[in-house]
């Protein structure tokens, strides 16, 4: 068993939002079993007073929830100094068969927390509650999600042994192999590139005709064809080695910390727009969330785009 | 129009300052609720105030069923509708008469003009231009008082609520607060006082006199 302070911190974390999801999931079955908002009864206070309780403990548990994602990341990252052959975390998340699908699980849940949040606002907004029932209902789904990620979190770090030799990067995210990762890092640059620019111009045009289930179906695949072209494409450009397809290795310093960079402006652009396909928000909240998405993707694909333009602006030719 | 419908309340430890209370106030109605201390009087303004939630029934003011909307929405309709006199003034020390009567004002982000013009108004209404920038803690207990109705009435609400509002007056200053109270009804106010002060059972201009008697309307 590994225990880094990093991971200790995780750990107690871990434990801290179990004690209080546990709380705000008893509430969430009592405010489902019997809430009726017209009903005057000493029931009904008694829940609405609950509601409040509830809404705020999952709140604050998801506000640290969500950049906490980042820390994790940063723990992978940090503990792969101490695994024979990791250089960065994506040796930590192959070193087990755990770590994959917590990631995954991780990067569900950061989508569905941050949508939690969203449903709650608007439900605030509104003085009937509306979505009251709705919101809690969710948060049951959530509550599993989110013991399965605290669970998998103890047995994915529990079982890396540190005697164990791990695959580096490089062969993980290798083009060579016969894997379906490999064959989608093979995928030709003039075919990602295309898919990665048109899929951005239809998020656009859709915005502007207020197309808002399309535009969330068009950032859903926008988060897919961008980390595929960054991994595949743009990320050779940012480590200037043709060769190297890792997701990982940019969130380290030599590279600035990039990723994090590039990672939080991808949430935060699709984030906004597969929102609006799943809330009914008003029109002026419709047009803003149609703005930060479009503005934070149009950032994310700039500065992805600027790497392999310097780079050929410097040395004259295509990697 | 104010209505509070099988309005209960009970506070920790099974205290029941109101018991299934049924009454109705009318616009414009000057209320005296009189009765001991601890009858519930003072959590009658204060459901009506939405500064608590009934243990049950219904508390409506206006066309707003204040009892069931969260807090931050009650907060709003007070600030817009209600003005508030409490027994203790419930005055910030440390800050001048003026500060005080803004205090209301400061969340709605109103040009300096217009905060200027509505302070000018309601100090000249209740007679404390001079103190204007006197700390509160310096003033005499009529002052304050009349600081603290300034204060209620900085929004020119609707609805004015007041509690025990001469509990700590002489006489010659309990007056003076009647006179201002008959002023604001001659505004249509909808007024209603919680008081045991007997200055207040004979006044003419009162349209009703409730009883208020263990958490229950007696007359």
């Amino acid at each position: 068993m590994t225990l880094t302070p990093e991971i200790l911190t995780i750990y107690i974390l871990d434990l801290l939002f179990l004690f209080f999801a546990t709380i705000a999931f008893i509430l969430s079955l009592q405010i489902i079993k019997s809430w009726n908002f017209d009903a005057n009864s000493k029931l009904q206070y008694s829940l609405e007073k609950k509601s409040y309780l509830g809404s705020t403990i999952i709140r604050y548990m998801f506000y640290i929830k969500l950049p906490l994602f980042l820390f994790f990341i940063f723990t992978l990252d940090k503990i792969s100094f101490v695994l024979p052959g990791a250089m960065c975390g994506a040796g930590v998340v192959n070193a087990n068969e755990y770590a994959t699908v917590l990631l995954f699980l991780k990067l569900v849940n950061l989508y569905l927390f941050a949508y939690w949040i969203v449903l709650d606002k608007q439900d605030m907004l509104d003085e009937l509650q509306k979505h009251l029932k709705q919101k809690f209902t969710i948060f049951i789904a959530l509550f599993t999600l989110l013991i399965s990620e605290i669970v998998l979190e103890y047995i994915m770090f529990s079982s890396i042994d540190v005697k164990d030799v791990v695959d580096c990067c490089g062969a993980i995210f290798s083009t060579n192999d016969n894997t379906y990762l490999s064959k989608a890092l093979s995928l030709s640059p003039s075919l990602l590139l295309s898919l990665f620019y048109l899929n951005f111009s239809l998020l656009v045009v859709s915005a502007i005709f207020s197309m808002r289930y399309i535009f969330s179906l068009l950032n859903l695949l926008f988060i897919f064809i961008s980390l595929l072209s960054l991994v595949a494409f743009f990320g050779t450009y940012i480590y200037e080695l043709p060769t190297h397809h890792c997701p990982f290795c940019f969130l380290q310093q030599e590279y600035s910390y990039v990723g994090y960079f590039l990672y939080g402006v991808l949430f935060v652009g699709t984030f906004n727009g597969l929102v609006v396909g799943f809330v009914v928000f008003s029109k002026e909240e419709v047009l803003k969330r149609y703005r930060v998405s479009i503005l934070f993707n149009l950032i994310y694909l700039i500065v992805v785009t600027l790497y392999p333009i310097l780079f050929f602006m410097r040395n004259g030719v295509w990697l | 129009m104010i209505k509070l419908i099988n309005s209960s309340k009970i506070y920790d430890k099974n205290v029941i300052a109101l018991d299934n209370v049924n009454i109705e106030f009318k616009e414009g109605e000057l209320i005296v609720l009189k009765g001991v201390s601890g009858s519930g009087k003072s959590t009658i303004l204060s459901l009506i105030a939405g500064l608590i939630k009934p243990t049950s029934g219904e508390v409506i003011v206006g066309e707003k069923k204040i009892s069931k909307i969260a807090d931050h929405f009650v907060s709003s309709f007070r600030q817009k509708n209600i003005g508030f006199i409490f027994q203790k003034y419930n005055l910030i020390n440390s800050l001048s008469v003026s500060e005080n009567i803004l205090l209301p004002l400061v969340p709605l982000n109103l040009s300096k003009v217009e905060l200027q013009s509505r302070l000018e108004n309601v100090l000249k209404l209740f007679s404390i231009q001079d103190k204007k920038d006197s700390l509160v803690k310096n003033l005499s207990g009529g002052e304050q008082q009349r600081t603290a109705i300034a204060r209620a009435n900085i929004n020119s609400p609707k609805i004015i609520l007041a509690d025990e509002p001469t509990a700590n007056l002489d006489e010659k200053l309990s007056l003076e607060f009647i006179n201002i109270i008959k002023e604001l009804k001659s505004q249509n106010r909808t007024i209603i006082i919680a008081t045991h002060d007997p200055l207040f059972f004979e006044l003419d201009f009162v349209d009703r006199l409730i009883e208020v008697k263990n958490g229950q309307i007696v007359s």
